[in-house]
Order: structure tokens, then sequence, then C-alpha cells
């Protein structure tokens, strides 16, 4: 039984908090009662209350002043509400401030679209310097985590709610792919994003098995133009799979640093969730499912 | 506005009903926040109340998370045509845990803190721009007013002599990591909206006719908009979760919801 990819966090950190007086750990009222860090750290755990925009801020100040912060709200909120103080704090000041944001893509589900977060790779790929990681499983994260703490660089890290998953065998955050299944040179690869996109590409795995599958943990610019070199080597025909808008994500991202490639992307296009329904059953309201995966092979595969 | 007694009597005995509705809820396949839908029933109740019939007045619940509550109170007062506990949280039915136009009647997507109540300060603008009567009603939680928003929100209204905007402070001591007093309190609300520009009143937020007089007196010529602290009780009505923080998300069976409509009071 793995941790999902929030409480990993929250294990990982409280853990390395031991030997790193550096470390703060900073809520703003979504961390739950009975957090670790909190029970293990009182003097260095602060849940600020409702008031994510202030909170990146005030870690931007901590950073500089020597400290390691690392703030966690969700997605949306980190992202979306609190957008000028990560450009200004993690962009432009360059501040070794660490966003965990879960409620990523549609986790929240019945939650609705307020707790949806369908555009933050768009956002968070576009401010230069960040470091910027979706893991998949426990053993993921922890060693995102480690080597947010290590780098002292600010980092965007996005996972979703409380589901969990196993980390893929070679669980090497740090490589540019991960490669689940190598796969012939002529077969169709697939490239999975954080934790849904990681499990729709095993599900077609499991059909497929043919297919070759590369996982990308790291996400901002520098690590995917390293992917993108290693995937082209590789392979010429791709299935990106991410629980994202169209627009902004690594689909097209990799498109523009693989011109010499084909690349079908499977994500949730354009409609707002507006009902009810757990995390699968809205993401396939939205077309983000094994059945439009496999479509997306059909496609490649007759290029 | 006066209340009569049967009035009163009739918006009691909706909020009974709402209760067990939300208790329902609490004890379908997702559970619901049940602590804040139960603080501010009696206010939603109130306010639906006043605008009912006045095509004018928007009513918006900003504390989003109350969604339960909020459509519970919106299907007794005739708003909503469909009892919303077989729908609630559930695929193909609009009825999320936090609210959005897509059910019709709610005018803004909620749940993200602070937003409902710039929009409601944005209906009331519009009215006055417009020379019209009309009010914009909003509804926040005590929590809520740490989000800056809220604050940005009430600095414009008092700038712009909104007197047709009125936020009701749904004042129960709770959020969702525990209480407000100890993440991060805020003493002296009524005395912080004053200084912003606002009249003030406080009132038992469980009080209905009171609720609906302070709602119903007329905002015309005030010249400042309306802060309205409701002091209320997170999972009023329902004894074994009264004022407990551990009620702000509840998951429940059916016997034990059961057991806890008995005792609504």
């Amino acid at each position: 039984m793995s941790l999902s990819g929030r409480d990993a966090y929250r294990a990982e950190l409280t853990a390395l908090a031991e030997h790193d007086e550096r470390i703060i750990c900073l809520e703003a009222d979504l961390g739950g009662k009975g957090h670790p860090f909190q029970s293990r750290h009182p003097g260095r755990f602060f849940n600020v209350g409702i008031a994510e925009a202030a909170m990146i801020d005030m870690a931007g100040g901590l950073a500089v002043a020597g400290y390691r912060p690392f703030v966690s709200t969700f997605a949306p909120f980190a992202v979306l509400r609190a957008a000028e103080s990560l450009k200004l704090t993690l962009g432009y000041l360059g501040a070794g401030v660490t966003i965990v944001a879960p409620y990523a893509g549609v986790s929240g589900a019945w939650f609705g679209t307020t707790h949806h977060c369908l555009e933050d790779f768009a956002v968070v790929r576009s401010i230069p310097g960040l470091v910027i990681a979706a893991p998949h499983g426990e053993q993921e994260m922890r060693a995102v985590v480690r080597s947010a703490v290590t780098s002292g660089r600010p980092h965007y890290i996005r996972t979703g709610r409380n589901a969990d998953y196993t980390s893929l065998p070679s669980a090497d955050a740090q490589q540019s792919v991960n490669w689940e299944h190598a796969g012939h040179p002529d077969s169709v690869c697939l490239v999975s994003v954080g934790e849904e996109g990681t499990r729709l590409c095993l599900a077609a795995r499991e059909q497929l098995s043919d297919l070759a599958h590369g996982h990308l943990c790291y996400l901002d610019h520098q690590h995917l133009a390293d992917a993108a070199v290693e995937l082209s080597r590789a392979h010429r025909r791709f299935v990106v799979v991410e629980e994202h808008r169209p627009e902004g994500g690594i689909a097209e991202a990799l498109g523009l640093l693989m011109p010499h490639c084909e690349i079908v992307g499977v994500n949730v296009g354009h409609q707002w969730s507006s009902e009810g329904g757990d995390h699968a059953e809205v993401m396939a309201r939205l077309g983000f499912d094994l059945p439009a995966v496999l479509a997306a092979v059909r496609t490649a595969q007759d290029w | 506005m006066t209340m009569t007694i049967d009035t009163s009597t009739q918006l009691v005995r909706r909020a009974r009903l709402a209760r067990a509705l939300v208790v329902d809820m609490a004890a379908g396949p997702r559970g619901c926040h049940l602590g804040g839908s139960l603080s501010v029933l009696d206010i939603l109740i109130a306010a639906f109340h006043r605008a009912d019939g006045d095509e004018g007045s928007v009513v918006v619940l900003s504390k989003g998370h109350a969604a339960a509550g909020l459509y519970a109170a919106m299907y007794v007062s005739g708003i909503l045509h469909e009892d919303p506990v077989a729908h609630y949280g559930r695929a193909g039915h609009p009825y999320t845990g936090h609210p959005s136009p897509a059910l019709p009647g709610v005018a803004f997507p909620t749940g993200s803190l602070g937003h409902g109540v710039a929009y409601a300060a944005g209906w009331a603008l519009a009215r006055k721009v417009a020379g019209s009567d009309g009010l914009g009603i909003a509804i926040a939680g005590d929590g809520e007013l740490q989000e800056g928003l809220v604050w940005e929100a009430c600095q414009i209204a008092a700038a712009q002599r909104l007197e047709n905007f009125v936020l009701v402070v749904d004042a129960n001591g709770g959020q969702n990591d525990g209480l407000v007093e100890n993440i991060s309190p805020m003493p002296g609300l009524a005395a912080r909206f004053s200084a912003f520009g606002f009249d003030t009143a406080e009132v038992d937020g469980h009080d209905i006719p009171a609720i609906s007089a302070i709602l119903g007196h007329s905002r015309v010529g005030k010249g400042r908009p309306l802060a309205v602290i409701a002091n209320t009780v997170k999972g009023k009505g329902i004894p074994p979760v009264e004022g407990k923080a551990a009620s702000h998300y509840v998951s429940i069976d059916c016997a034990r919801a059961a057991t806890w409509k008995r005792m609504i009071r």
C-alpha cells in the first residue's frame, strides 16, 4: 500500500526536517488536522489561514533569509489565485520556495469547478526558472521532495487528492525519461504525465503490449528539452497523455521540441465539468479515459 | 418589512426540513460539509425569503463549501423543484460539492473563497448604476474573512457607497483545519467593518425572524453598505455535532442519519 502524493510529501518533508533545520512548512487551512509536520516540528509549522497569495510571498521572504519553505494548498488556489505571487517570488526573485499542489486536474471530482485545476502547466511552464514536477506514486514524490530540499531551487510539484499510485520500478525521478518499456523503434510510444496519465498509459500497455512507454516526472522547459532529445532518438510517433487542457500542456511543448515527430495529445479538452461523480467519472465525461488513449494510439499507428 | 407569526413559523419549519435534507446528504456516497451547512441554513432561509419575488436582488453563498445547505435551503424555499438529496455529488447532476451556475438559481461558482463577496458587490453596483432597486446579498464565513479579496471588495463597496450591498457573516468560529481563533483570529468584527465604512448589525444567526427583520429594512438613503455579523453554531440543530470543529466534513451511514434526524431541534 502506497501513500497518496500529498501524504508522501508530508511524510518525506517531516523526515527530512529531522536533520535540516532550514525546512519550514506552511499551509493555508488545507493541511488537515493532525498534519505530521505540525506534530513533529511545531515550531516550524505555520497554518497561515485562508491566505494563499500572502503565504507564497511570505515564503519568499523566508527563502531569501536562508530557510527552505515548503507551502501547500490546492492547485487551483496555488497556481491561479496566487499566480502573481508565484511569478514574482518563485519566478522573478528565484526564491527557493517549493509549492506542493494537490487537487490538480479534476481529482477534486464532485467538489466542482472551483476545486479543479486543468491550467496549471500552462501557467507554471510560462514562468522562467521554475522546476516543475508531476510525480507518480509515493517513491517518485519522495524523490522529488528530497531533490527540492537539496537544490534550493523554486519548485512546483503537482499531485492529486487521496488516490495512491505505485511508482514505476525505476523511479529515478532525475532521469529525463523513465522507460517503463522501451519498445521497438517503429512502435508508437506512449508518453505519460502525472498520476492519471501514467495510470492510463499502463492500462493501455496491458492491452497493447508492443507499445513503448516513457514516463516524464519533470516537466519544465529544460527537463522537457532533455527528454525530447531522448524520446526522438528512440521513436517517431508519440501519444502524450496528460490530465490538463490542450493549451499549455506537455504535448504542445513536445510538439515544438520535436518538430520532426508525430504527436497526438490525449487530454481533457475544453469543457467545464459542472456535474458530480468520482474522479474516473469526471475524467470520462471530459473524454480523458482509456478508450481515448487507445483511439489516439490507433491514430498514431495509421501515420 | 414586518414578519407575521405565520410567516415566521413557516420559515422555521423550512429550516427544520432543510436540516434533515443536509443530514441525508451527509449520508450519501460523498458525505458533505455538514457543520458549515447547518450553521448557515437559517441565514439562507431568511435571505431567500427576503429576495423572494424580487428579481432585482441576488443571494450569493460565497462560502461555497456549504453547498449541501444551499441546495437544501433552495429546495425548501421553492427555488429548486427537485429534492437534491438523491443527486448530491453524483454523476449526471449539477449538485456538486461547491455550487455552480450549472444549477439554475445559483448566480456564481463559489468554493474558492472571497469571490462571491466581490460578485455580489458588483451586482449591487449594477443596480445602483441602473438606478434600480435590489440588493446584492453575499453570505461569507468568518474563516473566509482571512482571504484578502473579501476586504478589497468591502473597501470598494464602501468607497462606492453601495448601500444596497449586504454582507452577512456566518460567524460559526470554525474553518477547515480547526477554530478561527486558533488559526488566524479576527476579533472585533463589527468594529472592523465599521472602520471600513459599513453599517453593522449583530444578530443570533439562528433567529430567522431577527435576520429577516435586518434584511427587510430599507437600505435606501443609507449611503453605506451593511455588514451583518450572524453569530452561529457549527453543526447547529444536531446535538452530537453542535459546536464541534470535527463537524466540518462528515460522512455517515443511513442509520446514524435516521438517529440524527430524530434529534433535530
